[in-house]
């Protein structure tokens, strides 16, 4: 084969976030030519473990849904035929909320959770009927939700604030967004699939996931370059051509896609491209959602304060969600009251994380530490008492951090914010002034984490599949 | 109209879900012959919505499955417009 042949692929992904690589393995498996560049030295993304002093720690994603059976998660496990291959456990409770008067579990079964709910608020009589309606939405149904917000379904089905709260916390923990802002087609999707079907792990950490796609993307026939950047996307005449890679090697493809976020896709990926200004002043006033401050902590052993291993801890200091936002986005301070924490399955290393706004480089460098020893404090003084007495290890990630490891714009944690304006524009899936250029991934306002990702995968490889067929016939 | 109004509802569809407007007939139903899911049905009726220049009520949302009962809702408010 000549040098040429062997840099000519039917399509190239860059980035090998889990979207990525879902795409990739499908596209690999239907017999198509497929190169993943990737800038870290390790697949995943935001779904990654690292190692620091005997501890192993999830870098941010840290459990994930919609797995049950004809879930998009376990659907997609099921045919890439990695249902063997990666243990997958469920624990119980998978979320627990706590909030100045209550402690309410969200069990496996629901049936346990809405009784635990209903004692809680005796006075609520439509618990029911809306947990229902979330753990079965029709397709139907769903997109009747499109103009509104999920603070209004919430208002639909209950009085009392604290349940409303209770109810939407996780949503904020997984969306970055407050009730009034939060669209409740993308609330909803949340709820279904990481709330009433949230909870699972795989053994040896979050970096079993990328991992075993990864090396199934190879078994397919697919090429994984890792530590690879990618400089730009070439484009001749508004089709795609292929990308060189920062090293300066070329490779041909008239189909890419993008696993990275929309702005570095648009601005600097396709530099040599004349973005028309309707689209690119578009882009610049897309507005990223929050970011998150992440402390990592490896401790001596188990202790009794501390949730069971597995099951998730929402920690509120109040009912007002709204104010929660507002303080997260804050540009000059980082409120570490309202939190999330979670002991591994492992049981010797606890993640705790708070939404805040990306700041600046130099404010991290500034704050970092003694924001991890407050948010440690915090945490003693609201959750875990001698928290600090069990510590062997405790270092932070800034939203500065999250970026620097993985180009996320403003180290967003969920890509684009979530709000009506900014909801399923097909424009940052596949643009139609470009052809052969797809995204994938949190940053295509369509996605909703870990399943959101992983569906937005296995639906793209199955649309370039399906023309790729019609193509060749 | 409804001949222009189908073919344009069928090219949306077909856009949506990646099938071909051969595959796409009159009576198919959204869910249980196209594949359509709860994200590719909201991008169906926003397309609709933003194609005809109409806005479909909320409770009428769930009632579109099948290219037939779309079409026969938007001449309705193709008429109601008028």
């Amino acid at each position: 084969m000549s040098q040429t042949d062997n840099n000519l692929y039917d399509a190239i992904i860059i980035g090998a976030g889990m979207s990525g690589l879902v795409c990739g393995c499908y596209l690999a498996q239907a017999g198509m030519k497929v190169l993943i560049a990737e800038q870290h030295h390790k697949p995943g993304g935001y779904c990654s473990t690292f190692k620091r002093k005997g501890f192993t720690f999830d870098a941010a994603a840290h459990s994930f849904g919609s797995y049950r059976e004809g879930g998009n998660f376990k659907t997609v496990v099921n045919e890439l035929g990695l249902d063997h291959r990666i243990a997958i456990r469920r624990y119980d409770p998978a979320d627990i909320v706590v909030t100045p008067n209550h402690r309410i579990s969200f069990w496996n079964d629901w049936g346990k959770t809405i009784r635990e709910l209903q004692l809680a608020f005796p006075h609520e009589l439509k618990t029911k009927e809306f947990i229902s309606f979330m753990a079965d939405p029709k397709p139907a149904d769903i997109a009747a939700l499109r103009n509104q917000t999920f603070k209004e379904v919430l208002d639909r089905y209950f009085t009392d604030d604290k349940i409303k709260t209770i109810l939407f916390c996780q949503l904020f923990g997984n969306g970055g967004l407050p009730p009034s802002l939060m669209s409740a087609f993308t609330g909803s999707k949340i709820f279904t699939e990481f709330v009433v079907d949230g909870g699972y792990y795989p053994d040896g950490g979050m970096q079993a996931l990328p991992d075993t796609f990864a090396q199934r993307f190879t078994e397919f026939g697919g090429t994984l370059l890792l530590s690879s950047s990618v400089a730009i996307i070439t484009e001749d005449r508004n089709k795609v051509s292929g990308v060189v890679l920062k090293n300066g090697t070329a490779i041909r493809s008239r189909c890419v896609i993008s696993n990275c976020d929309a702005r570095q896709t648009y601005f600097s990926l396709l530099k040599g491209y004349s973005l028309n200004n309707r689209f690119a002043e578009k882009l610049n006033s897309m507005k990223p959602s929050l970011s998150m401050f992440i402390a990592y902590l490896g401790i001596d052993e188990f202790f009794d304060a501390l949730p069971q291993p597995g099951s998730t801890l929402w920690f509120l200091p109040h009912y007002n969600i709204e104010q929660m936002y507002l303080s997260a986005q804050n540009e000059y301070e980082t409120d570490l009251s309202k939190y999330l924490l979670r002991v591994s399955p492992s049981g010797n290393t606890i993640l705790a994380m708070a939404n805040t706004s990306f700041k600046n480089k130099e404010y991290w460098d500034k704050n970092k530490q003694l924001l991890l020893k407050n948010f440690i404090t915090i945490i003693e003084q609201t959750t875990v008492p001698n928290l600090s007495k069990h510590l062997r290890y405790q270092e932070a990630a800034s939203p500065y951090t999250l970026h620097s490891y993985t180009l996320n714009y403003q180290g967003a944690a969920y890509g684009w914010e979530s709000i009506k304006q900014q909801f399923l524009d097909p424009d940052f899936r596949k643009p139609t002034f470009i052809d052969g250029l797809y995204l994938t991934g949190h940053w295509t306002t369509y996605a909703q984490g870990l399943a959101g990702v992983v569906y937005l995968g296995y639906d793209l490889a199955k649309s370039i599949i399906r023309k790729d067929k019609t193509a060749r016939a | 109209m409804t001949e222009h109004v189908q073919k344009e509802i069928i090219s949306i569809i077909s856009e949506v879900s990646g099938l071909d407007e051969g595959e796409i007939t009159t009576d198919k139903d959204f869910f249980r012959d196209l594949e359509i899911d709860s994200i590719k049905a909201i991008e169906i009726t926003v397309a609709i919505e933003k194609k005809f220049g109409v806005s479909v009520r909320d409770e009428d949302v769930p009632k579109i499955t099948t290219v037939k009962e779309a079409v026969e809702l938007v001449n309705n408010l193709l008429i109601q417009k008028t």
